[in-house]
């Protein structure tokens, strides 16, 4: 069937796929090109791709100038924490589901579903008084806590999808075996997961490292922010620095980017597993 | 989880005791105890989406109904807050410019998603590369896509008007992001850059359902190309296209990231989403009953979006 379909349709599929893969990487290089040019080439009106004195001090800058390291540091924990949390979290709820018929599973399972609906706006106010209520405002235990929540649905819905696409009967069989539901989810239906464990983990750790808003409004310390308020806060400045940005922004997508491309099948049959079954 | 294990762990010693012991005939007993284990399970899930999600939203909702300061004043007003909005012209406006920039950035994803991934999915040589590249925005933080899109749209010193003055199609710069007519739709384009690789990655994973026999089948009725999509992927997408516009729709409706780092809602109230709206009514004015009825609208509008897609989606199926 293939091998039938009229050449003209597949030059032009080749060429939009071109023409768009261009609108993403232009961008994308410029944001290099930017990074690697020093700040007398930025502000000169001729704008050009390759820099004239290519440098790589705007990369050292975000580390000495600014307290990027500690933003770094504050992304990892928090992000880290709330992601091995999530998953611990949805892991047993998606066994559970999978696994046990029970009043209000599917309650449940359309609640979770549901709070995508809700303005994730809507909690911040409600967040922000209960935080100060317990002391936690410019806490990494409040953005940790913020972020699970906001992993935990799609998580759940990801992990029940997995757990599904294991067959039962080795849970019988362990059973037979004489092993406890703890010890069969621990020792069989888990590992038999790992793949969508990944997947749902970096799923996690991808919304967390790139949330803003809560961490905007329940930090406030400079030792206490994230990566994305960090480079947010640079661009209310007098005098933007484009390329220390610049260079700012490349180090925070491109751990993201690099486990993306290694692991790209996986993750996005993750993603979809719970969308499409 | 630490909460979770001791629970679990009586039920699983108890299984272990009995299961070998009797064969049959315990379905009863066998699907409490199924009930209790799926309910453990399900536990933390449950405690932390109480707590965190259910809790925080009827606490807003109950904050709606207050003029407070939320430390010691608490005066009961009743639906004052909501009628207050209802006079209040810069709420309605932020509303009306809320569906307009929804409506382009969800039109905009769907569109490109769908044939992006209509295209990925004809199995062409270099799809591998071409979905690695189209997917990249999705991994991009949000403020990294706005101060990307910001230094672009820079009058001066941005990518676009020193290209388009050189190629001489524009002789004086365009300040894309400072004009009230302009605004909008550099900051809908920017945020269709971020968003659109989901809506691909949804809608290539619901094309690969389709079985390869309903389109030989539509070849054999002399269907075309349109006829194709027409009556065999467009149905078939129907379910992930649904819940994809519902998502979607939530998601932007309430969108508050790169237009604040792009704008800040900004020039004029041109791009003053409702998120930006509650944001200054909080957390720069302190009105925070205000804020919260405003929140409680945006939820009432997100759900009846969301109920009228179903309907008409549904309704198209018979």
């Amino acid at each position: 069937m293939k091998t039938r379909k009229p050449a003209a349709a597949t030059v032009a599929t080749y060429a939009v796929l071109v023409i768009s893969s261009l609108g993403v990487l232009v961008p994308v290089g410029w944001m290099l090109s930017t990074a690697l040019k020093s700040g007398e080439e930025l502000f000169s009106q001729d704008a050009h791709w390759i820099p004239l004195n290519p440098t790589f001090a705007a990369f050292t800058r975000v580390f000495t100038d600014y307290p990027f390291a500690t933003y770094f540091g504050n992304s990892l924990l928090v992000v880290g924490a709330s992601t091995v949390i999530a998953i611990a979290f949805a892991s047993f709820a998606g066994y559970g589901i999978s696994r046990f018929q029970f009043k209000g599973r599917g309650t449940l399972m359309g609640f979770l579903l549901l709070t995508q609906l809700f303005p994730s706006i809507m909690l911040l106010i409600p967040y922000f008084k209960l935080f100060q209520g317990f002391g936690l405002i410019d806490t990494q235990a409040a953005l940790i806590i913020a972020y699970v929540s906001f992993q935990l649905p799609l998580c759940t819905w990801m992990m029940v999808g997995y757990f599904r696409s294991i067959p039962t009967e080795l849970d019988q069989a362990s059973e037979v075996d004489g092993a406890g539901r703890l010890r069969t989810f621990w020792q069989i239906v888990l590992p038999l997961a790992t793949p969508g464990v990944a997947a749902t983990a970096i799923y996690a750790f991808i919304t967390g490292w790139n949330e803003y808003l809560f961490a905007l409004v329940l930090t406030s310390s400079e030792d206490k922010k994230t990566v994305p308020v960090g480079i947010g806060q640079l661009i209310g400045q007098y005098r933007i620095e484009w390329n220390d940005l610049m260079a700012a922004s490349l180090y925070a997508l491109v751990p993201l980017t690099l486990i993306f491309v290694f692991l790209q099948r996986r993750i996005i049959s993750g993603m979809t597993a719970g969308a499409v079954k | 989880m630490a909460a979770s294990s001791p629970t679990a762990r009586p039920d699983a010693e108890g299984m272990r005791l009995s299961a070998p012991r009797k064969g049959r005939g315990k379905a009863p007993r066998r699907s409490r105890r199924d009930a209790i284990a799926g309910r453990v399970f399900t536990l933390p899930v449950l405690l932390v989406t109480i707590a965190f999600v259910a809790y925080p939203i009827v606490y807003g909702i109950g904050l709606s109904f207050f003029e407070t300061n939320l430390v010691n004043r608490w005066e009961f007003v009743g639906l004052d807050n909501y009628a207050k909005l209802t006079r209040d012209a810069s709420f309605l406006d932020s509303i009306a410019t809320t569906f307009a920039f929804a409506a382009l950035v969800v039109a905009g994803n769907l569109i490109i998603g769908t044939i992006f991934a209509m295209l990925l999915n004809r199995g062409l040589r270099f799809t591998t590369f071409f979905r690695v590249v189209l997917i990249l925005p999705w991994l991009f933080p949000e403020v990294v896509v706005a101060l990307l899109w910001k230094w672009m749209y820079n009058p001066i010193y941005g990518l676009f008007n020193s290209e388009l003055q050189s190629a001489g199609i524009t002789d004086q710069p365009i300040a894309w992001l400072d004009d009230p007519n302009l605004a909008l739709f550099a900051v809908a384009v920017a945020c269709i850059w971020k968003g659109y690789p989901l809506v691909m990655v949804l809608v290539l994973a619901g094309l690969q359902t389709i079985p390869n026999e309903l389109y030989e089948a539509a070849s054999l009725d002399r269907a075309g190309w349109w006829g194709k999509f027409r009556f065999v992927t467009l149905p078939a997408l129907r379910p992930v296209l649904l819940a994809v516009m519902v998502l979607e729709t939530a998601w932007w409706f309430k969108h508050f990231t790169i237009v604040w780092l792009l704008t800040s809602g900004g020039p004029a109230g041109a791009t003053n989403v409702v998120s930006i709206d509650i944001y200054t009514r909080a957390f720069k004015n302190f009105q925070w009953g205000d804020a919260a009825a405003t929140a409680v609208v945006v939820l009432v509008i997100t759900l009846l979006l969301s109920g009228i897609y179903q309907k008409v989606l549904n309704r198209d199926e018979d």
